[in-house]
């Protein structure tokens, strides 16, 4: 009964796809940052169901690191790209 | 040759990897090329799990969407520094903070 | 054993809805913010469905806790991020979506 988990695998993929429209035509930067980590998440979820489809328990291992090292992106998007140079008037207020 | 489900996934992961690499590749935009990347990183670690080396798929995953994801981002910081006005990049809300910064004193 | 089978693929049918849900309105949405709340969705609810319902299948406790540790990085990952990127939205003056 594994092909279920490979079914429901099948399915998450072209929501990955389908969402790259987002990263193609996002107005702000942080549009195309927010998707790229929807992407992390999908893919975390689509390793979990392939590890239950192919019976290979390693690939959580692969999720693991994948859950690990998502919020990397983001925060060093955040602090690095995105908010840097805009030193408004309250200088780097981010509390 | 026996067809499953996952053929139809492999199907629809390298068409969808060629397609990423095409955008990526072909991008004005420094941003969006470097999300692109690392979106084409997390897409190219299920790939190598779907080619059954998930050692492999565990190193991709590390670097690609771990480390040069950040590198690039943080480089794409340094170089909007350092080469103010030669190319287009499209965080359009530093440019509008330029931009007041720059007309609010005159 | 047949009843922790078929409730964990309900609980993975109802994480898959909230992720396509998520996508719909990642890419349907009008504003920065109202995006931001389709993806916390699909991130928190989405995965933890989907781990519940894997967990009930799996049948070692190894597993459980390896599923469970996923979706706690994620949950932290996803609230850390999203709070910054609201926060600096916020701070570069981009105005909240409202009704026309």
């Amino acid at each position: 009964m594994s092909w279920l988990h490979t079914l429901f695998a099948l399915i998450l993929l072209p929501a990955i796809a389908v969402g790259m429209i987002r990263i193609l035509r996002g107005p702000t930067a942080a549009d195309r940052m927010m998707t790229a980590q929807l992407f992390g998440t999908c893919g975390v979820a689509i390793l979990l169901l392939l590890s239950a489809g192919m019976l290979n328990p390693v690939l959580i291992d692969i999720a693991l690191v994948f859950a690990l090292l998502a919020a990397l992106a983001t925060l060093t998007f955040i602090r690095r790209t995105w908010q840097g140079s805009g030193k408004n008037k309250h200088g780097y207020p981010l509390s | 040759m026996t067809y499953s489900i996952l053929t139809l996934f492999d199907i629809i992961l390298v068409a969808t990897l060629l397609w990423l690499g095409w955008r990526l590749l072909s991008s004005e935009d420094i941003f969006k090329a470097v999300v692109l990347f690392i979106s084409f990183g997390l897409l190219m670690a299920l790939a190598w799990v779907r080619m059954r080396a998930p050692d492999v798929a565990l190193a991709e995953a590390a670097l690609g969407a771990g480390l040069t994801g950040p590198l690039f981002l943080a480089a794409l910081r340094r170089m909007n520094r350092s080469h103010k006005g030669e190319r287009r990049l499209d965080i359009d809300e530093n440019r509008d903070g330029d931009h007041g910064k720059n007309s609010e004193p005159t | 054993m047949d009843i922790l089978y078929h409730s964990g693929t309900l609980f993975i049918v109802i994480g898959v809805l909230f992720f396509l849900s998520g996508t719909v309105g990642l890419i349907r949405f009008p504003d920065i913010y109202t995006r931001l709340h389709a993806l916390t969705k699909a991130d928190n609810v989405g995965l933890g469905c989907v781990v519940c319902g894997l967990a009930l299948q799996s049948g070692s406790w190894v597993l459980t806790v390896k599923l469970l540790l996923i979706w706690l990085l994620v949950l932290i990952a996803s609230s850390a991020s999203c709070h910054l990127i609201a926060s600096s939205a916020m701070q570069k003056n981009i105005k909240p979506w409202t009704r026309p």
